[in-house]
């Protein structure tokens, strides 16, 4: 559930329904097919967010995600054309959060990929703007790469598990009428190492990724202004993925889901009504004025799961153009039947700063 | 004396009584300041308005790469991105569009990467209702382009409103998507419109080539070297540069256009300070005895002096006031001429309203006043010095007047030397300029020949005249105030020069334009894409049309035509590539046509035009070094021809050579000539119906292009033409003034004539004769030193600014003319004052016998 949703609703004003191929049930998930680029539907991304320690314990969080936004449906793409025009838009969020030093950095690359200097492929490079990039090895490896100025970082993922599907028969339901969904599966768990670098230093990092890769055409429904997600990796080897929709009437869409992975990567579909998320304080910008929820209590009746999420900083706002949202690494601690249960996750808040249908509007 | 009363009595109190005159004097400077602002004004808001184009397309680039005549390959982008010391870089399309809905409207359209030009741009994007852009659709749809918000109110358009327009011969019809707004864009009038790269790209037939790149530049690394590298891996064809080169090339480009108009303008100023001069004279005379009374009583002669000097300035400041809110007027209807003159022969360019330049007004303004108390020093001198005796007894200083002062022939004679000298070292050593100077040295040699003029004339003409009462009479009271009469008879002698000058210059280069094309404009059809008709060579001509009228059974042959500009020598240049089937032929300043036609079209050479000659002082055999885009090549110059179509000059070459050179085959237009006996219209029709709408061409009959290169050169002049009328109407008014005073002066005469006998009717008579004779002398000395003045202007200024050989030819009935309705003016002028003559109060004027 993430960010480029928001670009639906603009690709709704311009694009026709008909040239992009919905997210309808009895996909057939494929690996390492599906890692890849699906051209024919409009928005897709690839999302990695992780908590990664030094030697001496030194926390940082990481998000970098390749957005691939369809201008131009392939059935009117021509060869030979200008090689400026764009059939897909690609564009990337990179961002460190340093927990010690309490700074939280964020870069967006945007670029149109005229001559190759950003795109998708069937090989080894999945995603790539510049010299940030997403390749998969033949062991299956995932090895991301980001440079800028400022913050660099070069990490080799390998999963604990199999992808897990979100949803049920191979969608992921967002609003409630037609097509409102998206395909959308994720490594829940992988193990994390490599180098980063921030603020001039180097540290050599180990720790838990998550990686999501999700593809619809026009999954946000109209009166949907934003969406609350997080994720998180227990210490028991559990996994949880939840995600509300809000509407504009201030309620939370019966659509909303998660998904609920045990020790052996067996994952359960959560409808609304099986979990609750309650926000218990608040972050408010100073940059954007934006008033985020940013500590939840989340409790699982079904799971006797009930726990707290905390930001490990608060200001983890990406104020970008045009859309500004909260993403940021977070810990969670709470009880299952009883014991107590730790884990690291993210969470994202979007719709905060302004209703995401707002250009349109 | 308080001299706040002096003041009030002297000169309030004296213009006052002399409401007319005060206008009139008023009006004259009103006019000079008016045209010269005007132009002033003109000239700027062109200039400003092409800057503003300049800002608009460059951004906040501190470099651009651009190929004048050849576009750049876009596969160059991403070196250049990636070269060290650059920042930024953004790659640029650039094309016109025309609008065959709104006929005469064009759109420089902008082919913009939203990506990378966000450092660079000077505009925002924005779609119509909200304050959002809609990127997918921009990227997205082909057809979407985004207008100015004055582009979109001036037409009525909407979001999504339909707007058909040409490209290259050929339709393509965009929707209005977005609107650009930025305070540059309400600076310039310029009619932009901007629309992704890639769709822009594929919209004006310019797949994988750019216009321009744009690029900043890290400021700690040396701009010089990243120059240099970047000329290193740039074709050779390419400019690097600051873009506001771009605005100093097209400066210079305008700079004699400019200079020349400002020449013109400023005649009505010397024609209005001609006017101010005899005012003031009249005025001093006139005031004889008061200046001998204020004498007698103890007032300075400095003092005197600063009446007369005061009395100017009253009228020159409230005049350039009212000149400076006529010129604003002014301005706005010449604006029009103006821009459509730089466009048709310079750089296209789109101005609509006056740019406020406040140094034009302020200069305008200096120059008004400045001309008036220049011009009212020597009256004022003369006041100063006049003894008591002398101001109290008029006689014996009106008898002064009578001698032929030979200071004025010195003066004339240095005036006819200095105007030789500044000629030719004009056309031989330059600047330029020099032969403005020639011209008013010319002007002012006139002026002061002409007592010399008006007594010999005098003479001849009361011999003619003799028995005649009335011409007698009139031409022994002109000889009496020779001196006074002379400067309006000088005045309206220069604004007739200035005419006749003009006139003769532009009627000779008028014929020899009419028999170059004669020889030149040999084909039968010229077809040219619709849109190069209002935005200049700027479409190409779709390969099927060539062949069409290449397999018509009715066409013998065809030539082609392409131009494109190239850096050379700091400049832009015009390089035109033609393939010469048909008969058409260059005039040669050496000659032998046949034989050096039959070596442009086989030899690898090229030919100059005579202004490009001249310019950069190159001469048939040596060899011309231009930048292909492979590299330079020294070309040998095989000869120089006459060519009348730019004052930059033009270098031609075959299209053969011009293909192997810049690998393109484009062209803009064709020639076609037909069998003999064929109909041109048939084969126009034919056209017509194998192209079916498929496209807008525009198709001249060989009459048809004639007559429109003669609505270039007329609207060329039209500012000319109105500037003429101009100094010529100050004149006759100056006329209509000097009559006016002369009554007043003379009435005590006129008042013993009438005593004596003679009748009113004998009095209107004499007055009439009066100005009939200056109207005779000012005629003859106007019309000879117009053409003296016409000699300067074709042979010295045209030669020495644009580097053009005309063929002085004389418009005989013009010259018949002109003093006929001078003198029609003349007896039209006299008629009040000699009403007035006529009704004269016996009592009132007799008062002092």
């Amino acid at each position: 559930m993430k960010i480029c949703l928001a670009l639906i609703t603009w690709a709704m004003s311009s694009a026709c329904g008909q040239d992009w191929r919905s997210a309808i049930p009895g996909w057939q998930y494929q690996f390492p097919r599906d890692h890849h680029h699906h051209p024919e539907f409009k928005i897709e991304w690839w999302y990695f967010t992780g908590n990664l320690f030094d030697q001496t314990g030194r926390r940082f969080g990481f998000e970098l995600t390749f957005f691939r936004e369809g201008v131009i449906p392939p059935s009117q793409r021509m060869p030979g054309r200008s090689r400026f025009i764009v059939d897909d838009l690609k564009f990337a969020h990179f961002t460190i959060t340093d927990a010690n030093a309490r700074r939280f950095q964020f870069i967006q690359k945007t670029n149109r990929g005229t001559f190759a200097e950003a795109g998708f492929d069937r090989g080894g490079n999945i995603a790539w703007i510049e010299n940030w990039s997403l390749k998969l090895n033949s062991a299956g490896e995932f090895r991301l790469s980001a440079t800028t100025g400022k913050a660099n970082l070069e990490l080799t993922m390998v999963p604990e598990s199999a992808p897990v599907i979100h949803g049920t028969d191979g969608v992921s339901v967002k609003g409630s009428g037609e097509n409102h969904a998206s395909h959308y599966y994720s490594f829940p768990r992988l193990m994390t190492q490599g180098a980063i670098q921030t603020a001039g230093h180097p540290f050599n990092v180990t720790g838990l990724s998550w990686f999501d890769h999700e593809w619809a055409t026009n999954q946000l429904a109209p009166n949907q202004v934003g969406w609350n997600w997080l994720c998180v990796q227990f210490a028991n080897r559990t996994e949880l993925m939840l995600y509300q929709m809000r509407l504009d009437n201030g309620t939370i869409d019966p659509a909303s889901s998660g998904t609920f992975i045990d020790s052996n990567g067996k994952a359960t579909h959560l409808t609304s009504q099986n979990f609750a998320m309650t926000p218990v304080a608040r972050w408010k910008s100073e940059k954007t004025g934006a008033d985020y929820p940013v500590e939840w209590r989340i409790e699982i009746p079904s799971r006797e799961l009930t726990f707290t999420v905390r930001p490990i900083l608060r200001d983890q706002e990406l104020a970008l153009a045009p859309l500004t949202y909260w993403e940021g690494a977070i810990d969670a601690i709470g009880n299952v039947r009883e014991n107590e249960i730790r884990g690291a996750g993210y969470l994202e808040l979007t719709g905060y700063a302004g209703s995401l249908g707002e250009p349109t509007r | 004396m308080n001299p706040f009363r002096f003041f009030h009595w002297q000169v309030l109190r004296y213009i006052a009584q002399h409401r007319l005159l005060s206008l009139l004097n008023i009006l004259s400077v009103a006019v000079g300041v008016a045209v010269f602002l005007a132009i002033q004004l003109a000239n700027g808001s062109a200039r400003q308005a092409f800057t503003a184009t300049i800002d608009i397309v460059a951004g906040k680039s501190q470099l651009q790469i651009s190929a004048p005549g050849n576009d750049l390959p876009d596969e160059l982008f991403p070196t250049v991105q990636k070269m060290p010391g650059i920042t930024a870089a953004t790659p640029l399309v650039r094309g016109l569009v025309t609008l065959p809905d709104f006929p005469g409207e064009y759109l420089d359209l902008l082919g913009i990467d939203v990506f990378s030009n966000a450092p660079f741009r000077t505009f925002e994007l924005t779609n119509f209702s909200a304050n959002a852009f809609n990127l997918t659709q921009w990227l997205g749809a082909g057809d979407v382009i985004a207008v100015t918000e004055s582009f979109a109110a001036r037409h009525n358009l909407h979001r999504g409103s339909s707007l058909r327009t040409q490209v290259n011969g050929h339709e393509h019809t965009v929707r209005v998507g977005f609107v650009m707004n930025g305070s540059l864009l309400h600076e310039g009038d310029a009619r932009f419109a901007a629309m992704d790269i890639g769709w822009a790209q594929e919209l004006l037939g310019m797949r994988n080539v750019l216009s321009s790149i744009q690029l900043q530049i890290d400021p700690t690394s040396d701009r010089e070297r990243v120059m240099q590298h970047l000329r290193a891996i740039m074709p050779a064809d390419t400019e690097v540069g600051a873009p506001a080169q771009r605005s100093e090339q097209v400066d210079k480009m305008l700079a004699s256009f400019q200079l020349n108009l400002t020449a013109m303008s400023l005649v009505s100023l010397f024609v209005g300070a001609f006017l101010i001069f005899n005012t003031i004279s009249a005025s001093v005379v006139r005031r004889r005895r008061e200046i001998g009374i204020l004498r007698s009583l103890g007032v300075s002669g400095t003092q005197i002096g600063t009446i007369f000097l005061t009395e100017a300035m009253m009228a020159a400041v409230i005049g350039t006031l009212f000149g400076l809110v006529f010129g604003n007027i002014l301005a706005r209807s010449l604006i029009g001429a103006v821009s459509e003159t730089i466009s048709s022969l310079y750089v296209l360019v789109s101005v609509h309203h006056v740019a406020t330049n406040w140094a034009s007004y302020v200069g305008a303004a200096a120059l008004g006043c400045v001309s008036a108390l220049v011009a009212a020093l020597g009256p004022a001198r003369m006041a100063a010095l006049m003894s008591p005796v002398a101001a109290l007894h008029p006689e014996i200083a009106s008898e002064k007047d009578d001698t032929i002062s030979w200071f004025w022939l010195t003066l004339a004679g240095a005036a006819v030397a200095a105007a030789a000298i500044c000629s030719v070292f004009a056309v031989r050593t330059g600047p330029a300029w020099l032969g403005f100077l020639a011209a008013l040295f010319c002007l002012g040699s006139a002026s002061g020949l002409a007592p010399f003029v008006v007594t010999g004339l005098l003479r001849a003409i009361r011999f003619a005249l003799r028995g005649r009462l009335a011409a007698e009479i009139a031409a022994l009271n002109l000889r009496r105030s020779l001196g006074r009469n002379s400067v309006t008879i000088a005045a309206l002698a220069s604004a007739v020069a200035m005419a006749v000058g003009v006139g003769v210059m532009i009627f000779s280069f008028r014929q020899t334009v009419n028999r170059w094309v004669d020889q030149i404009l040999v084909a039968d059809l010229f077809v040219t894409p619709a849109s190069n008709e209002i935005a200049g060579p700027s479409s190409f001509l779709p390969g099927d049309v060539i062949g069409f009228f290449r397999s018509h059974p009715a066409v013998a042959a065809v030539d082609t035509f392409r131009e494109i500009e190239l850096p050379f020598r700091g400049d832009r240049i015009v390089l035109a590539a033609i393939r010469a089937e048909g008969p058409r032929n260059f005039v040669f300043l050496q000659n032998h046509e046949g034989e050096l036609m039959r070596r442009f079209r086989t030899e690898r050479c090229v030919i100059i035009s005579e202004s490009f000659a001249r310019r950069y002082h190159l001469h048939a055999g040596e060899p011309l070094e231009i930048a292909t885009p492979t590299g330079k090549v020294a070309l040998p110059i095989l000869a120089i021809f006459y060519d009348y179509t730019r004052d930059q000059g033009v270098v031609f070459m075959s299209e053969e050579n011009f293909v192997r050179l810049f690998q393109d085959d484009r062209i803009h237009s064709i020639g076609v000539y037909l069998k003999a006996g064929a109909n041109p219209e048939t084969v126009s029709n034919d056209f017509r119906k194998h192209i079916n709408g498929q496209g807008e061409f525009a198709i001249y009959a060989n009459r048809a292009l004639r007559a429109r290169v003669f609505e270039v050169f007329d609207q060329t002049f039209a500012v000319t033409y109105v500037l003429r009328v101009i100094a010529v109407a100050v004149a006759i008014s100056g006329i209509f003034l000097s009559f006016m005073t002369l009554i007043i002066e003379r009435s005590r005469t006129l008042g013993v004539m009438r005593a004596l006998g003679t009748s009113a009717k004998q009095i209107r008579s004499i007055v009439v004769w009066e100005s009939i004779l200056v109207g005779l002398a000012s005629s003859v000395l106007g019309v000879v030193s117009g053409l003296a003045l016409s000699l300067i202007l074709t042979f010295v200024v045209n030669r020495a600014f644009f580097g053009w050989t005309i063929q002085m030819q004389l418009p005989w009935s013009m010259l018949a003319l002109t003093p006929l309705w001078i003198l029609a003016c003349a007896i039209f002028a006299a008629l009040v004052p000699a009403a007035r003559a006529g009704r004269l109060n016996l009592a009132a004027a007799l008062r002092s016998e």
